[in-house]
């Protein structure tokens, strides 16, 4: 599975702590929190002039508190790289625990910086790495130059490229910038959204009631109503702005974020299922999104402040474009899909017509959504396994559908609604497809390859 | 060490165009004559049936056994409390009345029980593990042996007392789900070496 080097091939570092400033910053989150916490929940509002001073100190106690655990775990933690070229990670006050990262399935290498953290000019550093961990590995924070130097060192490592001189530091690769999405088109996008439509519509209503009832400050409880939905609209505009996408030799490399700014790597090779979005409010500009499967833990698929996305918004050759680096000749359009047969539409009324799936010799591609037309792509290669499902309700109907299980993400590439007796045959195809794409998968250490074998020319 | 290269393509200009959509629409238009393939002929109307020639290896009887006995405790537990509450409340009519839907309740468990363990069963092929279950909600799972990380061998206590055990297969997606229960202990024992040898045969990278 892993490619095993030989002890000592990778020069090992010794033990290092994140910058000393962690602590503060880790206590500072709080603070906002607990000074929500003490007005939302009338604590102040309950207590008597000469009780502040007193609600006050117990705050700052409480906050002084918070900071000792966090001076004293920051103190536990330190990270460095063994001989075999692996990441260890120690920490722990009373019990102390290792980790040990193997490198060679690392598969993405964020670096994000947190509005407070961005202020202190402080990043976090998270590798994301294939197995069975539960939470996310997180190092932080770092100055933002120590941050990139990590993540330059991650991925030599994981590259394979050995560094015998420990004092030298991994060159940052150089990059070329591949698409920028303008802000124009993250502003229009985040508010042609769902949310934003609710909010227009939670609006209208709102002065429609206060015109009608002739007192405009009837609205006012439930002017909190609009609070939600606006900033569901906002909040992509916040994360994805100044979206840029660049090519390096490391991988792919992902910038993003107005307040809180993020910076993901990932590596060739690392992306394991694709997705390509078509919302129907967008349907005038012809925009697509694209969202990404990398296998790293179970949570970090789904984490908000995490996502997975290879393009935010922005027209479909673009989409294309990005499509072909991280799974190179995937071809979405050329794939032939087949339709459902026609009874599907009293299983699924809406979608019914737009369900469709296929696969050529290189990936499956499933077609599904009602006001979101979507295409999931896998290719055969990343298939971890297939399934065949049928409920009470299909059974009648002659129906079943064809799950492919791809690493936990947001895509789970799945063919509803096939008539049962092609359900069985495409699922055998299926993993018959990814056998045969498998023998020919590139190795782990994408640096290590063979002269001549190049990531196009691999399934 | 080889430097990869990728082919430079400059980025199209312009920005959007209706059609461009239609072009992603029309290769996998719906309506029109769809060309369905003409299905093999061991493509039977079932695809839950085994494969001709490898008929599944159904799982112990003694699994039904088990799991009755854990149903027989849960109803006596929920017997007990719901006996206790209506002859409190209502009197030994009402009593009477909960024991006769409780055993009702076990009749009906134990006969889906039965045919669930029936419905079980899994047949170890050239490069898979195939493995099928369920009655009213039917599934089959095809799992590559290349792709398999981990198999777990559990048995409960109570799976102890029958000499079953319970072989989990775990790939590097959460929703693989493999489980064949039931396995007398010496059969799953085999199962997992087996499994295990063929895994790091053909294990392949993520």
């Amino acid at each position: 599975m892993t490619q095993t080097q030989s002890s000592g091939a990778f020069a090992p570092t010794p033990p290092q702590h994140t910058n000393p400033v962690t602590a503060v910053v880790k206590a500072g989150q709080v603070v906002p929190v607990l000074i929500f916490f003490m007005f939302t929940n009338g604590i102040v509002g309950a207590t008597t002039g000469s009780q502040r001073p007193l609600l006050g100190a117990g705050a700052v106690a409480l906050v002084a508190l918070w900071l000792a655990a966090q001076y004293v775990s920051w103190s536990r933690f330190t990270f460095w790289f063994d001989g075999d070229g692996d990441l260890r990670l120690s920490s722990g006050l009373f019990q102390v625990s290792q980790r040990r990262v193997q490198l060679s399935r690392l598969q993405s290498v964020d670096v994000t910086q947190p509005l407070l953290a961005r202020i202190f000019g402080l990043a976090e550093v998270r590798p994301e790495v294939a197995g069975a961990e539960r939470r996310s590995l997180v190092i932080g924070y770092l100055t933002l130059g120590d941050a990139h130097a990590l993540r330059a060192e991650l991925l030599a490592r994981a590259a394979g490229v050995r560094t015998t001189a420990p004092d030298t530091a991994a060159p940052i690769a150089p990059e070329s910038v591949l698409v920028t999405v303008p802000t124009p088109v993250v502003l229009e996008s985040s508010l042609l959204s769902p949310a934003a439509l609710v909010a227009v519509v939670v609006i209208v209503g709102m002065t429609i009631f206060a015109v009608v009832s002739g007192n405009p400050l009837a609205v006012l409880p439930v002017f909190i109503a609009v609070v939600a939905p606006l900033a569901g609209a906002i909040a992509p505009f916040l994360t994805f702005f100044g979206f840029t996408v660049a090519d390096s030799p490391d991988g792919l490399r992902l910038r993003f974020g107005l307040t809180a700014h993020q910076l993901q790597t990932v590596p060739p090779g690392r992306v394991q299922a694709v997705r390509i979005q078509a919302p129907v409010l967008w349907r005038h500009r012809g925009w697509v999104r694209v969202v990404i499967n990398v296998a790293g833990s179970p949570d970090a698929g789904e984490a908000k402040d995490h996502p997975r996305i290879l393009l935010p918004a922005g027209p479909p050759e673009v989409a294309h474009l990005l499509v072909q680096r991280v799974l190179p000749g995937l071809e979405i359009q050329s794939v032939p899909l087949q339709p459902v047969p026609r009874r599907a539409r009293w299983r699924a009324p809406l979608q019914w017509r737009r369900l469709a799936a296929g696969s050529d010799s290189r990936a499956f591609v499933a077609r599904h959504g009602w006001l979101v037309p979507t295409w999931d792509a896998v290719p055969h290669a990343r298939i971890q396994s297939v399934r065949v499902s049928q409920g009470p309700w299909q059974r009648r109907l002659d129906l079943a559908t064809v799950h492919l299980d791809s690493t936990p993400g947001p895509i789970k590439p799945t063919a509803v609604q096939r008539a049962a007796g092609e359900a069985r045959v495409m699922a055998a195809e299926q993993a018959g497809w990814a056998r045969e794409a498998r023998r020919r998968a590139p190795p782990d250490r994408w640096m290590q390859r063979e002269p001549g074998t190049d990531e196009a020319s691999a399934p | 060490m080889v430097t990869i290269r990728y082919r430079t393509r400059p980025l199209p200009a312009g920005n959007c165009v209706d059609d461009r959509l239609a072009t992603l629409d029309a290769v996998s238009h719906v309506s029109g004559s769809p060309s369905v393939e003409p299905l093999p002929p061991t493509a039977g109307r079932d695809p839950f049936a085994a494969d001709p020639g490898a008929p599944w290896v159904r799982v112990s009887p003694r699994l039904a056994t088990a799991r009755r006995m854990g149903a027989v405790a849960m109803a006596l537990l929920v017997g007990a409390a719901g006996v206790g509450v209506s002859v409190a409340a209502g009197g030994p009519e009402w009593g009477f009345l909960v024991v006769l839907v409780v055993l009702a309740g076990l009749g009906w468990v134990s006969w889906v029980i039965g045919r669930q363990v029936r419905a079980m069963g899994y047949v170890e092929r050239a490069d898979d593990l195939l493995v099928v279950s369920g009655v009213m909600f039917r599934r089959l799972v095809i799992v590559p042996y290349g792709r398999m990380q981990l198999v777990d061998v559990t048995a409960g206590p109570l799976d102890r007392r029958f000499g079953i055990a319970k072989v989990q297969l775990h790939t590097a997606a959460a929703t693989t789900d493999a489980v064949i229960a039931g396995l007398p202990t010496d059969q799953a024992a085999r199962l997992r070496d087996h499994l295990a040898a063929l895994g790091e045969q053909r294990s392949a990278g993520l």
